[in-house]
């Protein structure tokens, strides 16, 4: 075993009292999956092109108890430092009535028969995944997020989540595995966001987990600002009943290994579901966006837009799958892939990959990598901009399209600035921010 | 006001300008005619800087200086404005914010203060006029889905934002439906002032019945072969670019014209 599992390993002979009888299964059987995998290597075939040695040499330990010291944003939200709640840090004002969130290690004590149905649910097809179930067998808390029928939840909920410490080097680095759960009741409507962020060296391996009803429309954002030394492993899990709609961004930002997997199930007619995504990577960053969507049902829609802006020595990777299972007519599944190279160290892997199994469906897949276009340069610089707010407008302009996806007009802007602030000079663009 | 002599460039490895002189004054507009290939693209992208264009002879300069030394956007700040004869579509950045930040940048570079969004916007809508440009294109993306006559008049607008001392307009007229172009025309004419030079790049003498040059010149083969009123233009559209071959004016040798 490598450092990092060896770390892992004798956290989880850690005995946990007190914990719901089924809570306790989940944790046993995960403890023996991620026993008997290990950590994936490029020798796996979904790990093929992020290597990740750099985590595995490394031992984590738990991240103390701590307070979450970033710029948090306005309620209703759910702080968590090191994958524990923030109590301090957290506030709920302004939930509309049938609309409960609350920390899902509170709910387990309060009222486990209300998670019992619902953990591990969304997620059951990849229980066995190194990551997921070391998630399972550690996780701390999370937030659990219920939207009864028929509510249309109008604020956006924000989920903070800040790791690490100002002292991480002398502790070594720490791990924190939050487990979130959102149910959506039938016809109901909501927007999630998900921020992540800290400082120091550290491990945040996430997991959410999603169902939403009949007609249910949820949004959820994921911003990932997390510090330059940590790793960021997120998994993304949305089972969706049916005419019910997601839409999912995933804006990877920080850390300096990020690997996000995205799975919806379209579980029954008429469901639709975005994927989408914007990575901004330099230096020597790894961010990797796998993303698996399975049209179990007839008439069910899919969109996956990704985008990455590479500078540096960075390093994008996106794979794409697309299942559609044996009778799932009219099924209308689209991906698109594409990426702008600032340098020439930079390199991006892409590897769609479409599984029909059914008649009369529509799937298109296609993909760009290129640089900026020198006919738009010269336009701009023609009309008298320079050549440095030149390249960070067109740069800006290529991330702008998902950038412009977020719904809720705040939220827009406070990602506008995330992305902005990572774009080479975009100190010039304030104005665009 | 500008002093184009012996100018000489290629692309590649294929020189297209062989040794160009022109003379444009203040106030004056200049149409510069020609067939295809003859050169005009070439000498309207080697004045705005365009760095497809290797220039390997002769001078150029704007207002006594050197304008081959500067890049594009010191070209723009001292006064260059090219009309693009295929405006670049740029989505994300939308058209207000792109003629707010030229104009601002070229404000700065000339030392003056930046306007800021209101009083930029009361400018924009006033040049919107000039223009005719529906309001609902101020805040699409640049050229985004703009028809052929759109993206034309938005050239336009870009000019009367900027306020050019020199403004080429490179086949302005290229893809425009009669009304389009009477539009664009006006636009330009609107423009014109005693302070204001203008080159105007076309193939056809259609644009020039809309816009009145007081030279026109006639390239062939990377150089101006003759030069006259309006009436040359007039002469073209009778006989043809041919006529130049056949019966070439005297002041041309035609072994230096030919290709």
């Amino acid at each position: 075993m490598n450092a990092a599992e060896q770390s892992f390993a004798a956290q989880l002979e850690r005995a946990r009292d007190g914990e719901p009888r089924f809570v306790a299964a989940l944790r046993s059987s995960a403890r023996d999956a991620f026993l008997a995998a290990k950590l994936p290597t490029i020798k796996d075939e979904d790990w093929r092109f992020t290597n990740l040695a750099p985590l595995a040499g490394q031992a984590f330990s738990p991240g103390p108890l701590a307070r979450a010291t970033a710029e948090l944003p306005p309620a209703p939200r759910l702080v968590f430092a090191n994958g524990r709640l923030d109590p301090a840090a957290t506030d709920l004002g302004g939930l509309p009535a049938g609309v409960r969130v609350s920390s899902l290690a509170a709910a387990l004590r309060e009222r486990p028969g209300a998670v019992e149905p619902r953990l591990g649910g969304a997620i059951a097809a990849s229980a066995r995944q190194p990551f997921v179930a070391l998630n399972s067998a550690l996780f701390e808390d999370g937030a659990l997020v219920e939207i009864d029928d028929g509510v249309e939840c109008q604020p956006t909920l924000h989920l903070v989540f800040s790791s690490g410490a100002d002292r991480g080097g002398e502790r070594g680095a720490t791990a924190s595995h939050p487990r979130n759960l959102v149910v959506a009741g039938k016809g109901s409507s909501a927007t999630v966001v998900e921020h992540y962020l800290g400082r120091g060296a550290y491990l945040v391996n996430a997991v959410t987990e999603i169902s939403l009803g009949e007609g249910a429309r949820l949004e959820h954002d994921r911003l990932q600002e997390d510090a330059p030394e940590a790793f960021h492993v997120g998994a993304l899990h949305v089972a969706q009943a049916g005419a019910s709609r997601f839409a999912g961004q995933s804006m990877a930002l920080g850390a300096r290994l990020a690997r996000v997997e995205a799975r919806a199930l379209l579980a029954a007619e008429e469901a639709s579901c975005d994927l989408h995504g914007l990575n901004v990577s330099s230096g020597a960053q790894v961010h990797d966006h796998f993303v698996h969507v399975d049209h179990a049902s007839p008439r069910c829609t899919s969109r996956e837009v990704f985008k990455g802006i590479l500078g540096d020595t960075s390093r994008g990777v996106f794979a794409g799958r697309i299942l559609v299972r044996p009778g799932a007519l009219k099924t209308d599944a689209g991906q698109i892939s594409s990426s702008l190279l600032l340098s020439d160290d930079a390199v991006v892997d892409t590897k769609p990959q479409l599984e029909i199994l059914a008649d009369d469906v529509k799937c298109s897949h296609g993909g760009s990598v290129g640089q900026l276009r020198p006919d738009q340069l010269f336009y701009l610089r023609s009309r008298g901009v320079p050549e440095a707010l030149a390249r960070a407008l067109l740069t800006w302009a290529f991330a702008a399209e998902m950038v412009q996806r977020v719904g809720p007009e705040e939220l827009r802007a406070r990602v506008r600035r995330a992305v902005t602030a990572r774009l080479p000079s975009g100190e010039l663009l304030r104005e665009v921010a | 006001m500008l002093s184009i002599q012996g100018l000489k460039a290629k692309v590649a490895d294929k020189e297209i300008l062989h040794g160009l002189d022109l003379e444009v004054g203040a106030g004056e507009v200049h149409a510069i005619m020609g067939p295809n290939g003859s050169g005009k693209s070439t000498l309207a992208g080697v004045l705005a800087g365009r760095d497809t264009y290797t220039v390997t002879g002769g001078r150029v300069l704007f207002q006594g200086g050197d304008l081959l030394e500067l890049a594009p956007e010191k070209r723009a700040a001292q006064g260059i404005f090219l009309a693009f004869q295929y405006p670049v579509e740029i989505p994300g950045v939308t058209n207000m914010y792109f003629l707010r930040t030229a104009l601002n940048a070229v404000r700065k570079a000339r030392g003056e203060e930046p306007l800021d969004a209101m009083d930029f916007l009361a400018l924009a809508k006033e040049k919107m006029n000039i223009v005719q440009m529906d309001p609902a294109f101020a805040n699409r993306g640049v050229n985004e889905g703009f028809s052929g006559g759109e993206k034309k008049r938005n050239e336009i607008l870009q000019m009367a934002v900027l306020e050019p001392k020199l403004a080429i307009l490179d086949e302005i007229d290229s893809g425009l439906d009669i009304d389009a172009l009477r539009v664009v025309a006006e636009g330009v004419n609107a423009l014109r002032s005693k302070d204001r030079a203008m080159l105007v790049v076309t193939h056809y003498q259609r644009l020039l019945d809309y816009i009145r040059p007081d030279h026109v010149h006639v390239m062939a083969a990377g150089r101006i072969v003759t030069s006259g009123g309006p009436e040359l233009a007039l002469t073209l559209e009778e006989k043809g670019y041919g006529w130049l071959e056949k019966e070439p004016p005297p002041r041309v040798q035609p072994a230096e014209a030919r290709p």
